[in-house]
């Protein structure tokens, strides 16, 4: 598993509809606001590399440091983002398949409102079970 | 693309790579030129820059080509070296920090939109200063002996026509021993061009003697080589110029003194001409010539297959020499250091075919060398020639990187020139538009070192910025990053400003981590400048963070009362939002005819209040017309809300801490507007000046401001609160208006921790308005924040005393209405309606005097007074005070209510009161007192009362009475029951004894238990009635064994009371139920079950006993038609069957309960099977089913009845009918008539004789009004007759 990890998703609107720290290293206090910072300038690179690939998932597109960002943008330009210090590439291309598939679930729901965040329990202890399976 | 040299990098490149000019000059030279306030470099720097030199140049080709361009760098002796690495970083911070200041002051205003500044042009936004800072960084690194264009191309001697023995003096200045490390040490060649001047100051002497010394310079030195410079011609030294050549140089611009000041226009000439001619007569011819042997020499040694063989060959045999990177490996001599000057020469000299093919043939040497630092030296030569020649950029950028990486590889004696060569780099990809990738190098210069890192990653977010597509995340990013290295070298006002800049991409971001960081690091980077306003601002924006941890929270809010206690002031915060208002939850109640007892009363729904006091009140228009005859008031009445002086306006509002944190509230109170006028121009204005008031986002107020002479127009409550973390308070604010005009509630305003007072205003369309006028309402949605204040009106206080808020159903209890009229001022005609009169009603007054329950007991003499049922009545409406309580009270008047937990449940009781002022002078002529109670009622008894016939006498009933505890806890003790009505008689089925004594009943404990009950008017007499004990027609059993009291008399109040109105209920309850009509009294029975509870005081006191009634209402006697009849004769006969059939008489008496004369037809039926068919006809199914629950005795064998029905057709006709098989007659109202009968038995045993029927025909039933919609179906029917069993036996 990596020692940091941060993992989001950004609504079309890039509005963050998720995060979490999946991390093992004990989240530092000022950590919360540098991973905000790189994934939020990632989301530039994103938007370059959206549309000249029709790959969804678009690994290490953007590194600060030893962070390395990976993308997986959905057809609706909902994109997971990851920003990990890992190289495990098909672990993190599991982890966002099968996060997508969570989140497909939950948009499913008709009380879930679409680009609205996404409060739900039952989605956060699945994603870092996710996590600690794949990263 | 544009001209390379026309580019930024290609001007920088044109400025820096010129040929170096060594000036060496005596004390007094220095002295002249100071009195100008320049150096001599400083004076000679503007004209060594030739913009159109227009110089034939021919290098190693034929070709000769025109130079435009030219400069030369003229540097002192002593600058020629390394410079000072601690100096440099203090020359730089000095220009960083100057650029700071200067900038900063500007940057105060509002961050530029970020979609202006994406429009305008590259340069606009991207500081100036940048240029002078790459340029130090750049001449940081000069004079490194790895390369050549920094090594002095010439000496300028300059020694003034003053000092003595000038020719002496120009030997001694060119002493080796004084010369720069660079020459002596062997890193370049001392035998460099010399070109002497003579400075000869016109203010110090005549020229001859200038003129002489240069004849003996022009033989010592040469002619060609020597000159004589004439300065400070004018004599006063005002010499005034028009632009100051020397301004640009100058840096500090400290001294008053003209620059300049003593040179006229012949000595700027002369300066101009001397350094034309030294640069193109002496140096230019001079680099040409170099060139050309130096090519000469580098064609012979190395070019050619021979030569290269060679070379490779000594450089292999070289390889295991040791490595000494740092030392100067090759001197001037070498072939090596001749390539490369050859090289550098040429790039001075703009032919740059020459300098790369130089550098290529070098690069490779040094690489097989490995003296990586020269190598990365011409690997960046070679980047900027292929620049130049704008060829190849692919070619360029591999040379700048490999130059870049090598100098990273070789660590920290590269360090300063891998700054040098990434800015460069940056600069030719920028050049390109390759903007992103120019930012990716300056983020790889971007060091150790913090400041620099802060400056390169600060260009590094321009360049983001100006890349298409326009990267703004990564912009905003990069200044931040940049800020915080700011930060960290103490820059903070460069920190601010590029922390502003970040913040135009974040504002109004929903990544909330990254709002939060920038707003609070700005806010504290401005409080340490002092800057508190600002500070404030922007830390504000923070202070919400429910998201952060709390840590971080206590780290936001700790900073903020710092700064706020530094400042030393009490700041005023608009929208504050520490805490959070909840504005849709806002509520104003205020009293204008509507007066609340109680704050619950206030929240209940107005429509209810009006649904209850709707006919009491007058209506709205009469009073309307009212007062506008009487007084002339303006429009703007009608549309504001009224209230009354002295009397409070309250404003709940919630209050949530989104913090984890607790913190505490102070002085939370309401700002109000009071103005003395009704005119509307005046509140208008006040209106303007409340909004101006509150545009300025901050504002410093003086304590005892405005809001002293308010005191004296209202007065307002203050609240201190402290919150916990997440927590929500509904916090009730009041003002009470003391004079009458008009009053505006603002917002309310707070004081945080006792620091920051905050302030929030009320918006009229966010608040939900409690009150509401019915049709007002519509008019006036947006005014309701604004009051008129009315003079003072009496306001009546009212509250109903020992009200409990849970009792078991049934519980009867007396309470007393207390009303209190604080004011002088007397009210009248005061009116009361209760909402839920089966729950509380009005009592006598009387009944304050009584003692309670004693008073409800059956007393000898019965002098109640038979009002109570028209009070009952009148309660159902509105009951009129009598008018001698309604004056102005000194005492309460106090009025009994009974009170009757009529059902389980939780309800609510509302009571209003009416009254008017004795004053009808006021705008208000009447007022309302509503009040409110909630209260809960527990289930305590469930009663069933059940009735049939008795079978065995007319007119008799039998009770079952099942009565089950359903508390938990409680026992009651039944004590009576009785039956309402005049007509009824009740008595226990079997009278009390010890054995089934009714004790207590436990919780949970069931009982039964059985009555008779007699319909008492069979004798018909009403003057019985009278005579009887129950006057008012109450049949009472007692159930107690015990003598604890007398029974209750339920004829009078508040039994009877509620009695009516659970009549009234429990009718409502039972619509279509048969039969209620057509019988009156007869069909229905109503029950008042009254048992009691010992409520187990505290030592000392007696218990007191409650009482508890339970009224069961119409209960249906089992028979619906009018008539009643019974089977009278033997019970068992004995009989000789050998003689004769039995012949047995049997006689029917049949009673007629209606009003109206009934007309019956008995039928007898032989034939069983006959029976059954007519039982299945239609209507009468009911009625058969309710005449077998009817043959239920005292247990339930139904079964064995049904049994001995079916029996009886296997019995072929043991007996009939004699005489006739049907029988009519007609019977009067209330009458009876035996009817005899017959049967004949043959044979013994036991017969039931209900193979009869009984029709009924009411005679007169089309006149009878009451029951018209009964009529067609009841007004006949047909009765199966009643089980009737005989025996006969043989007689022996």
């Amino acid at each position: 598993m990596a020692n940091t990890a941060c993992f989001m998703i950004v609504s079309k609107n890039d509005i963050p509809i998720y995060e979490a720290e999946v991390g093992t290293v004990p989240k530092k206090e000022d950590a919360a606001h540098q991973h905000q910072f790189i994934l939020h300038a990632a989301l530039d690179i994103v938007q370059d590399m959206a549309w000249t690939t029709s790959a969804m998932f678009l690994k290490a597109i953007d590194r600060f440091n030893d962070l390395v960002v990976s993308v997986y943008i959905k057809v609706i330009h909902t994109r997971l983002m990851l920003l990990h210090d890992s190289r495990n590439d098909d672990g993190i291309k599991s982890f966002f398949q099968e996060v997508h598939e969570l989140y497909i679930k939950t948009l499913l729901n008709p009380l879930y409102l679409p680009g609205s965040r996404i409060t739900s329990s039952h989605f956060d202890t699945k994603v870092r079970a996710l996590a600690r399976k794949y990263l | 693309m544009a001209d390379p040299a026309n580019t930024k990098l290609g001007r920088m490149l044109l400025d820096e790579i010129t040929p170096v000019v060594m000036v060496l000059r005596t004390p007094l030279v220095e002295e002249s030129c100071r009195k100008n306030g320049l150096s001599l470099i400083e004076m000679l720097a503007p004209y060594s820059n030739f913009n159109n030199i227009d110089v034939p140049v021919r290098t190693a080709s034929d070709q000769p080509y025109r130079l435009r361009k030219f400069k030369l760098r003229l540097f002192y002796d002593s600058e020629i070296r390394q410079p000072n690495i601690e100096a440099a970083k203090e020359r730089l911070k000095q220009v960083i920090t100057r650029a700071g200041d200067k900038d900063f002051s500007d940057q105060c205003s509002d961050p530029p939109d970020i979609e202006s500044l994406v429009a305008t042009s590259q340069q606009e936004f991207v500081p100036s200063w940048f240029q002078n800072f790459n340029k130090e960084l750049v001449d940081a690194v000069s004079f490194s002996e790895h390369e050549a264009f920094d090594h002095p191309v010439a000496c300028l001697v300059a020694v003034s026509s003053k000092d003595k023995d000038p020719i002496g003096k120009f030997v001694d200045l060119f002493n080796t021993n004084q010369l720069p490390s660079l020459l002596n040490d062997g890193a370049m060649d001392p035998k460099i061009l010399k070109y002497f001047l003579l400075v000869h100051d016109n203010q110090d002497g005549e020229l001859e003697k200038a003129t002489g010394v240069l004849t003996a310079m022009r033989s010592t030195f040469g002619a060609n080589d020597c000159r004589l410079l004439c300065i400070n011609s004018s004599a006063d030294g005002m010499e005034e110029h028009q632009e100051n050549p020397w301004a640009s140089y100058k840096n500090i611009a400290s001294n008053s003194k003209q620059l300049g000041c003593f040179l006229n226009v012949d000595d700027i000439e002369e300066l101009r001409n001397t350094m034309h001619d030294l640069s193109s007569k002496h140096i230019i011819p001079h680099m040409e010539l170099k060139i050309r042997v130096l090519n000469q020499q580098v064609s012979a040694t190395r070019k050619g297959f021979r030569n290269q063989i060679k070379n490779l060959w000594w450089r292999k045999g070289k390889d295991d020499a040791p490595e000494n990177p740092n030392g100067p490996m090759y001197t001037f001599s070498s072939t090596e250091s001749q390539i490369r000057v050859l090289g550098d020469y040429a790039f001075m000299l703009r032919d740059y075919e020459l300098a790369l093919s130089n550098y290529r043939l070098i690069s490779t040497d040094y690489k097989l060398d490995k003296a990586w630092k020269h190598y990365a030296g011409v690997q960046e030569m070679m980047g900027l020639a292929y620049f130049m020649l704008d060829q190849s950029r692919k070619d360029a950028e591999y040379c700048m990187e490999n130059a870049f990486t090598t100098y990273l590889k070789i660590g920290s004696s590269g360090g300063r020139n891998v700054t040098r060569c990434g800015i460069w780099w940056a600069e030719m990809l920028k050049a390109r538009g390759q903007f992103k990738d120019a930012a990716g190098v300056y983020f790889r210069i971007s060091g150790e070192e913090p400041l620099h890192s802060a400056v390169m990653l600060e260009q590094a977010s321009y360049c983001f910025l100006s890349s298409t597509p326009t990267m703004l995340r990564k912009y905003g990013f990069h200044l931040v990053l940049s800020g915080d290295l700011y930060k960290k070298s103490d820059q903070i006002k460069h920190a601010i400003r590029t922390y502003r800049g970040a913040l135009s991409v974040f504002k109004g971001t929903t990544w909330n981590h990254i709002r939060d960081h920038v707003h609070f690091h700005i806010g504290k980077w401005y409080a340490f400048l002092g800057m508190f306003d600002e500070a404030i601002k922007h830390i504000l924006e923070v202070l919400a963070c429910g998201h952060q941890s709390k840590a971080t929270q206590e780290l936001f809010l700790w900073d903020f009362f710092r700064i706020v206690q530094e400042t030393g002031k009490t700041f005023e915060v608009f929208r504050l939002q520490l805490p959070v208002i909840n504005f849709p939850s806002i509520k104003i109640v205020f009293e204008d005819h509507r007066t609340y007892a109680s704050p619950s009363a206030a929240i209940v729904r107005e429509s209810l209040w009006q649904s209850l006091e709707g006919d009491m009140i007058p209506s709205l228009s009469a009073m309307k017309t009212n007062w506008l005859d009487s007084k002339v008031l303006p429009k703007k009445y009608k549309e504001s809300n009224v209230c009354v002086a002295g009397e409070a306006i309250k404003v709940d509002i919630s209050f949530r801490n989104p913090l984890q944190i607790p913190v505490s509230i102070s002085n939370v109170s309401l700002i109000c507007k009071h103005s003395a006028e009704y005119d509307e121009t005046e509140s208008d204005a006040i209106g303007s000046l409340t909004e101006c008031h509150n545009d300025k986002e901050l504002r410093t107020i003086s304590v005892s401001g405005d809001f002293s002479l308010d005191t004296s127009l209202f007065t307002l409550s203050e609240v201190d609160i402290s919150m916990q973390g997440g927590e929500t308070m509904l916090v009730q604010l009041t003002v009470t208006p003391k004079i009458e005009g008009t009053l505006k509630l603002v917002g309310v305003r707070w004081k945080l921790s006792a620091s920051v007072i905050g302030i929030c205003n009320f918006h009229s369309d966010i608040i939900r308005k409690k009150v509401a006028k019915g049709k007002r309402k519509l008019k006036q949605v947006k005014d309701n924040l604004q009051f008129l204040v009315i003079k003072s009106l009496p306001r009546l206080e009212g509250v109903v005393d020992d009200l409990p808020k849970t009792v078991y159903a049934g519980e009867l209890r007396r309470l007393t209405l207390e009303l209190r009229n604080p004011s002088k001022i007397s009210v009248k005609n005061l009116k009361m309606r209760i909402s839920h009169p089966r729950f509380l009603n009005i009592a006598a007054q009387e009944v304050m005097n009584s003692e309670f329950p004693t008073c409800l007991r059956k007393q000898e003499n019965s002098s109640q007074s038979c009002t109570q049922m028209d009070a009952a009545k009148a309660a159902n409406s509105v009951f009129v005070f009598p008018e001698t309580t309604a004056n102005s009270w000194e005492t309460p008047l106090k009025w009994p209510l009974w009170f009757r937990a009529a059902a389980a449940g939780s309800i609510s009781l509302y009571m209003t009161i009416y009254y008017e002022m004795e004053d009808a002078s006021s705008v208000i002529t009447y007022r309302t007192l509503r009040m409110h109670y909630n209260l809960e009622v527990l289930p305590s008894l469930e009663v069933s009362l059940q009735t049939s016939p008795c079978p065995s006498r007319l007119q008799e009933f039998l009770v079952r009475m099942d009565v089950v505890n359903r508390t938990s806890s409680e026992s009651f003790l039944v004590h009576q029951l009785s039956c309402v009505g005049d007509q009824w008689e009740l008595a226990l089925l079997r009278p009390i004894d010890s054995a089934v004594s009714f004790e207590l009943l436990m919780a949970g404990q069931a009982m039964s238990c059985f009555f008779k009950l007699k319909y008492g008017r069979r004798q018909g007499s009403t003057e019985e009635k009278i005579s009887s004990l129950a006057t008012s027609g109450r049949a009472d059993v007692r159930l107690v064994d015990s003598d604890s009291g007398g029974l209750f008399d339920t004829s009078i109040s508040p039994f009877d009371l509620f009695h009516h109105y659970e009549r009234l209920h429990q009718e409502r309850h039972e619509q279509g139920s048969d039969g209620v009509g057509i019988m009156g009294h007869g069909s229905t029975v109503d029950f008042i079950l009254i048992f009691e509870s010992q409520r187990e005081s505290n030592a000392g006191l007696p218990s007191t006993t409650e009482v508890f009634s339970h009224h069961k209402c119409h209960c249906k006697i089992a028979s619906n038609s009018p008539i009643w009849w019974l089977m009278d004769g033997p019970r068992t006969v004995r009989h000789d069957f050998s003689a004769a059939f039995c012949e047995i008489n049997l006689s029917m008496t049949v009673y007629n309960s209606s009003e109206d004369v009934v007309s019956v037809r008995i039928s007898t039926l032989d034939s069983t099977s006959a029976i059954n068919s007519a039982s299945v006809s239609g209507n009468e199914v009911g009625w058969h089913d309710t005449s077998h629950l009817s043959e239920i005795k005292v247990t339930s064998d139904v079964m064995g009845t049904r049994f001995g029905k079916a029996l009886s057709p296997e019995s072929v006709s043991p007996f009939i009918w004699s005489g006739s098989s049907s029988t009519r007659f007609n019977l009067e109202p209330l009458s009876s008539v035996v009817v005899p009968l017959q049967i004949s038995v043959f044979s013994p045993g036991t017969f039931d004789l209900s193979n009869y029927s009984l029709h009924w025909n009411l005679v007169t039933s089309c006149d009878g009004g009451d029951d018209d919609e009964h009529g067609s179906r009841v007004s006949s029917g047909t009765c199966q007759g009643h089980s009737y069993h005989i025996t006969v036996l043989q007689k022996e």
